[in-house]
């Protein structure tokens, strides 16, 4: 692609919105459009891949031996590709594309830095690129939308914060509109908080190139990850396209903003209320209960400063609807907008807690997510491509019609991916509850609850078909037009004068219109105050716009934060509970490596139908080794926080193996590779060292002698295996290792103080940790 | 924020401000009254669902909550029966009152049918439709042997995960289903052993009444 490079010749093209004033003092500048035409290059190409990964995950769960049998292949590892590919690589470009379009023009200014640009636009890729290397060879954190582990992190850290955000700030900086339009602020509100969300989330100890270790444990974890998770649902997937919105829907439409004031308001509340909603993904869990009662009701408050934004968008639309039956683009975006505002409708409904008990490890979560990515997100961004595609290749759109069609069949795509999955997740959580009159389960088996939604999946897949043929008509429909571009791109010269050092604001002095009315004193201030003139002096600080929005999210993020570190009562200490052995801290690893998460929660909510289904129900106290927290989000899978003990080791054996065998009509898909790779002993040292670093109890003996606690250990579990009828000699395989873990899981809140059945390779008792109350007692 | 004076008819045109940003131009409309005023009613509402819930009045957090509703289960479930111990004649009697073998069955359900399938016909675990038994000589072993486990761990143990009524139940439900001889992926194992006891004369009457109990039929349906 061309590099724009202004030549002196262009400057005949004067549309410079303020040619008028122009003088010889004004400055002469061109927009640097080829890093626009890179990034929508990359969205659409993104778009196809994170739905085409979408399909195939979605093939995957109603035909689990789709895989082949090739580890790298089965739903747990490629769920987060999906996801990833989704978020990070077709919004994250798309979100790239409208910043460097907009920003420029609202800005009158080019980038600060095309090399800064350039280094963000390939810095991006190769991050995505490593990311969907990365998981299906089981690399991953197993957090949800954080899995890329800390060497990638670091990258994403880099290239977020240093290049993209100084690039933009930068620009900022050197703008030459007085001014920053509500775009802007949604910009700068995302590029702050992702980068503070990004880098708290991930602070690990690592435990290797591949892996790290989160600082934080358990209920802790559970906290910063849904702090993170539910904010990049707000930071990545909602300001950034706001601002897309501000920007690109006026100027598809030609009509003013509905309501600056709007703006004002429905930006800094959303912003500042948005932070605390994380706990609502923790409804009934380990969570305080306050927390997650915090995280209700701002989630509650948060229903109007969304529907400020819709409102925005729609009402920009007055007097322009008649546009609307014949613009595709602006069809994207009315349809884009409604999801919005049916999905932030949505969310707080589902942050009711009597609403979420139903709701949560259910498909409703999946359905309510895909009607914000698939319509919000997804819709949005073609708006903005067929809007774009025309004008940086400088010739007409290939076709009007294949927009259209991939309008249309987007639209049906959504429709026939969300209702089949509503009823799907409405259908399997009221089986999950549901008591016959003699007070027992009435679908005790859950494969029942499983199967009775398996056909409404297959109309997910040919939904997710639909949608992605979407993208791929965007992807030709983009080809095509670029091969119509002009030899060299026009790059039209604008003019503008720079930013005097000082400003007078000639605005008329600020007067009530209840001014000689006969009202108080203080309802004329009120009225003055509520025009916002205060605002318009803040729009003209850039960086003190910055740190305002930056002060906003973190003190906001201070109130939940510091008590549910601080206050002990939060996580009550059981003294029964032990850190991992040396080999159940391996098989842990497999099982965030497999991304098991994926599809089993390992959390019991105290509701009765859940108790009687999977036991007890968990508590604070018994994840204090967790890390990172396993308790998942979707029950594909039943719970399996009190697996440890409840199948014998050699039926997990048989259900790795095939899990039909044992459970005709699972959907899990067999893990035999676990059966037959060999597990690295030595390299289980680092990290249990890690797991030290971070406060469980080992001794250097424990630490330095793990190997071999860990083959004692696999000797014994493979000798179950072998006494309950299972094949000899498999103490070396990493089935064994994650065996291991699973008869551990749950196990610790009933352990009684006598050590258990002393086995034959009771090592030592290792004693005591000072600081620590309880001892480190390693029961093989 | 009362700025509601001006009434926004649809013939006007609303007032603009003076912004322009590429082009790009915004109203001065005030906030909508309806988005203003569920946003403040929303933000009221706060402190008092958060007095309501956590201002420390007692049975009202999900801790409290859970413990009611899960002694109403454990009464709904076993108010009529007591506490049952597992030996023989209690589980023989219940083996013979269909409402509670279908309870057992239920406990069977959730529990058991990875191992045992889910008629009992064996997988990973025991056939149980046959007349041959591993860890089995009289009734009550069954009941002993879901509470402790057995065959070094093939079978769990369960003592700590069931009610001890679940446990008779579940027992009797197990031995109702001897003799069903279902075809089963595994070969036959363990000892023939002697059949289950003949039901006590007084338990079958009370098993008549049981049978007379509207409650229990409605529930066997």
């Amino acid at each position: 692609m061309a590099t724009a490079s202004g030549p002196h010749d262009a400057a005949k093209s004067s549309q410079s919105t303020n040619a008028s004033s122009r003088s010889l003092s004004d400055d002469q500048f061109s927009y640097d459009d080829a890093i626009v035409r890179m990034f929508v290059g990359a969205t659409i190409l993104w778009a196809v891949v994170a739905t085409l990964a979408g399909v195939i995950v979605a093939a995957l769960l109603v035909m689990p031996s789709l895989s082949g049998g090739l580890e790298w292949l089965s739903f747990g590892r490629l769920r987060p590709v999906h996801t990833n590919a989704a978020i990070f690589a077709f919004a994250g470009n798309a979100i790239f594309a409208a910043v460097y379009y907009s920003t420029q023009r609202l800005c009158k200014a080019r980038m600060w830095s095309d090399s800064l640009s350039r280094i963000h636009f390939w810095g991006w890729q190769l991050i995505i690129v490593s990311a969907a290397v990365s998981f299906p060879l089981g690399i991953t954190q197993g957090r949800e939308y954080a899995e890329l582990e800390w060497p990638i992190d670091i990258a994403i850290a880099v290239i977020w914060l240093f290049v993209f955000g100084g690039n933009f700030l930068m620009t900022l900086v050197n703008r030459r509109e007085r001014h920053m339009y509500v775009a802007i602020w949604f910009y700068i509100a995302t590029i702050v908080t992702v980068a503070v969300l990004h880098v708290f989330n991930n602070l690990v100890v690592p435990a290797g190139w591949f892996k790290g270790y989160s600082v934080y444990a358990g209920v802790q974890d559970a906290f910063m990850q849904w702090w993170y998770g539910h904010n990049a649902v707000a930071f990545f997937l909602t300001t950034p396209f706001l601002g897309l919105m501000y920007y690109f829907l006026p100027k598809a439409a030609g009509r003013p903003v509905f309501s600056y004031r709007l703006s004002i308001i429905h930006f800094w509340s959303l912003v500042f209320i948005y932070i605390w909603a994380g706990p609502h993904h923790l409804h009934y869990t380990a969570l305080p209960e306050w927390a997650s009662t915090l995280g209700m009701l701002f989630s509650l408050m948060l229903w109007m400063p969304s529907w400020g934004g819709m409102i925005n968008g729609l009402l920009t639309l007055r007097g322009a609807w008649h546009k609307v039956a014949a613009d595709p683009v602006l069809k994207f975006f009315v349809v884009g907008i409604t999801f919005y505002g049916m999905s932030t409708f949505e969310g707080p409904l589902l942050s009711i807690k009597a609403v979420n008990a139903l709701s949560h490890y259910t498909d409703w979560t999946i359905a309510h997510v895909h009607s914000g990515a698939l319509g919000w997100n997804g819709f949005m961004s073609f708006g903005m491509l067929y809007w774009l595609l025309p004008r940086l290749f400088q010739t007409k759109i290939w076709s009007e019609k294949l927009v259209s069609w991939h309008f249309w069949t987007g639209t049906m795509g959504i429709l026939f991916y969300i209702v089949p999955i509503y009823a799907a997740g409405l259908m399997q959580g009221l089986m999950w509850r549901a008591m016959d009159d003699t007070g027992h389960l009435a679908y005790p088996d859950f494969i029942e609850t499983t199967q009775s939604i398996v056909p409404l999946w297959w109309i997910r897949v040919a939904a997710g078909v639909l949608y992605m043929s979407g993208t791929l008509m965007l992807m030709v429909n983009a080809i095509m037009t670029w091969t119509k571009r002009p030899p060299v791109y026009e790059v039209p010269v604008y003019s503008a004068p720079p930013l005097a050092s000082e400003y007078h604001d000639d605005a008329k002095p600020g007067t009530s219109s209840l001014e000689g009315a006969p009202v108080l004193e203080v309802g004329k201030k009120v009225d003055l105050f509520a025009r916002m003139g205060w605002h318009r002096k803040w729009e003209r600080l850039p960086i003190k716009f910055t740190v305002l929005v930056t002060a906003a999210v973190i003190i906001a993020t201070l109130f939940e934060l510091i008590p549910t570190f601080l206050i002990r009562s939060n996580v009550p200490t059981i003294a029964t509970v032990q850190p991992y052995t040396p080999l159940e801290l391996a098989g842990r690893h497999i099982y965030v490596s497999e991304g098991c998460y994926n599809c089993h929660s390992q959390m019991i909510r105290p509701m009765v139908a859940e108790t009687k289904r999977y036991g007890e129900y968990s508590k604070p106290g018994e994840f204090i080794y967790d890390r990172p927290f396993q308790w998942g989000s979707r029950r594909i899978g039943p719970d399996l926080a009190r697996e440890g003990g409840k199948q014998s080791s050699f039926w997990h054996w048989t259900h790795f193996e095939n899990p039909e065998l044992v459970s005709p009509g699972s959907v899990m898909p067999a893990f035999d590779h676990l059966l037959t790779s060999e597990l690295n002993f030595e390299a289980i040292e680092p990290h249990v060292r890690a797991a030290a670093m971070l406060g469980a109890p080992y001794t250097e003996e424990e630490i330095t002698g793990s190997a071999d606690l860990a083959r004692a250990q696999a000797l014994k579990i493979a000798g179950d295996v072998v006494a309950q009828g299972g094949p000899a000699n498999k103490q070396d395989v990493q089935a064994i290792a994650l065996i291991a873990y699973l008869q551990r899981i749950g196990t610790d809140l009933f352990r009684t103080d006598e050590p258990e059945e002393a086995g034959a390779t009771e090592t030592e008792p290792a004693e005591t940790e000072p600081a620590e109350a309880e001892v480190a007692v390693m029961v093989p | 924020m009362s700025d509601t004076r001006n009434p926004d008819g649809p013939e006007q045109e609303p007032q603009k401000t003076d912004h322009s940003y590429d082009g790009i131009e915004e109203y001065d409309n005030p906030l909508p009254g309806w988005w203003k005023w569920i946003f403040l009613g929303s933000i009221a509402f706060s402190p008092l669902y958060l007095m309501y819930f956590h201002g420390g009045a007692s049975g009202r957090s999900v801790e409290d909550i859970y413990n009611v509703a899960l002694a109403d289960n454990t009464r709904l479930q076993f108010a009529e029966i007591g506490e049952l111990e597992p030996d023989a004649d209690t589980i023989v009697e219940y083996m013979h009152k269909p409402s509670w073998v279908k309870v057992g069955q239920s406990v069977f359900r959730t529990n058991c049918i990875s191992c045992h399938g889910r008629e009992g016909e064996g997988q990973v675990g025991p056939n149980l439709t046959d007349q041959v038994y591993k860890n089995v000589k009289k009734i009550e072993d069954i009941a002993m042997v879901i509470n402790n486990g057995a065959g070094g761990g093939a079978m769990p143990k369960w003592s700590n995960r069931l009610h001890p009524n679940e446990v008779v139940l579940v027992s009797a439900y197990v031995a109702s289903l001897r003799g069903q001889d279902l075809p089963s992926a595994r070969p036959a194992e363990g000892n023939k052993i002697a059949e289950w006891p003949e039901m006590k004369e007084e338990d079958k009457v009370e098993d008549e009444s049981d049978s007379e109990n509207p409650k229990s039929e409605e529930a066997s349906e």
